[in-house]
């Protein structure tokens, strides 16, 4: 990719991706969610998540699978709304940057 | 470097950050090794880059907050190793230079992942479906069973309660026995006199030694039956009260 990812676009792609399971999902999948949409080293995603976390943006809990303990991430009500910022900020970004390389003559 | 030695490495390069977000790394990488399979084990190390890489962005992390402005900021420390990601080959340490063509072929990954995604509803069904085998199983075994160490029980209960009912009939009898024989004794008198005194004697001792084996036994009894019974409640009580009847 050309274009760098900062690191509010990064916590807002996470925040869309755990909040598309409403069980909550767990870092390995998030790891390859995220990484269908964009390139990202698989270490970059675990300190997104903590910090998500402590911003309580996205809460853990802990579940038995295969006879082991797998921590799932579930986005918090807090998280919703930080998503749905980013959501519309989003749009507008793309918007303004989409009227500049294409109809930045015109108008 | 294999999984074990690999998080050993990370363990001892996150000595100095708390302990909470320690455990809590060393949880998450854990878990991410399991969830990325055996097979895959060599794959994921190459994809997660050193140690040493791991922890330094950990640590990052940890100094940082986002600002949360919904700015879409070019500056910051991830910005960095994207950067670094997304440079040519050429730009890369030689450490890293192996990694690009695992880090592009990762399509081929994403049919095991897509797997790794239903495996956890598929096991919780699994899950359900075999503890109802087990009891549809069990069922038929254990409740006879169960029926049966009652029964056992119960039996028990009964049999040492009829012990000592026995003894003290023993005893009665005896002391009945020698009662009849003093009886016939008497009835020998004229026919036999020695005979009718020996019988007599005989009697005599038998009534006694009776009458002191009842009195002994039923004091028995009353000694013994209301601690068995006691002691039987306990033990149809201690399934159901364990803490009750271990205090």
């Amino acid at each position: 990719m050309v274009f760098n990812t900062g690191a509010a676009l990064l916590d807002a792609i996470v925040l869309a991706v755990v909040s598309q399971e409403s069980e909550g999902t767990y870092g390995y999948k998030i790891t390859q969610d995220v990484r269908k949409a964009l390139n990202v080293s698989e270490s970059t995603l675990y300190p997104v998540l903590r910090r998500l976390q402590k911003d309580e943006c996205l809460e853990v809990y802990d579940r038995q699978f295969d006879g082991r303990n797998r921590r799932y991430y579930k986005v918090t009500e807090k998280g919703l709304v930080q998503l749905n910022l980013y959501r519309v900020e989003w749009k507008s970004y793309c918007a303004r940057i989409n009227d500049i390389f294409e109809g930045g003559v015109n108008s | 470097m294999n999984r074990i030695e690999y998080m050993k490495r990370l363990a001892a390069l996150l000595q100095d950050v708390p302990v909470e977000e320690r455990i809590a790394a060393m949880q998450y990488y854990n878990d991410y090794f399991d969830d990325a399979g055996e097979e895959n084990e060599a794959q994921v190390i190459a994809e997660l880059g050193s140690p040493e890489k791991v922890a330094a962005e950990m640590k990052a992390g940890l100094g940082k907050r986002t600002e949360n402005s919904g700015e879409f900021r070019e500056t910051g420390y991830t910005d960095t190793q994207f950067e670094e990601k997304d440079m040519p080959v050429k730009y890369r340490t030689s450490g890293q230079r192996g990694f690009e063509e695992q880090q592009s072929g990762d399509q081929y990954g994403y049919s095991e992942n897509q797997t790794q995604e239903r495996k956890p509803w598929t096991n919780k069904w699994l899950k359900i479906a075999l503890i109802v085998l087990i009891v549809l199983v069990g069922a038929p075994v254990l409740i006879p069973v169960a029926i049966g160490i009652v029964c056992c029980v119960f039996a028990l209960a009964l049999v040492a309660f009829c012990i000592f009912i026995a003894l003290v009939i023993a005893a009665g009898a005896v002391a009945i026995c020698g009662m009849v024989l003093f009886v016939k004794g008497g009835l020998l008198v004229i026919s036999s006199m020695p005979a009718a005194m020996m019988i007599m004697g005989i009697g005599l001792i038998l009534t006694v030694l009776g009458i002191v084996a009842t009195v002994a036994s039923v004091r028995l009894c009353i000694i013994v039956l209301p601690g068995l019974f006691r002691f039987f409640v306990d033990l149809c009580r201690r399934p159901f009260h364990r803490r009750k009847a271990v205090a």
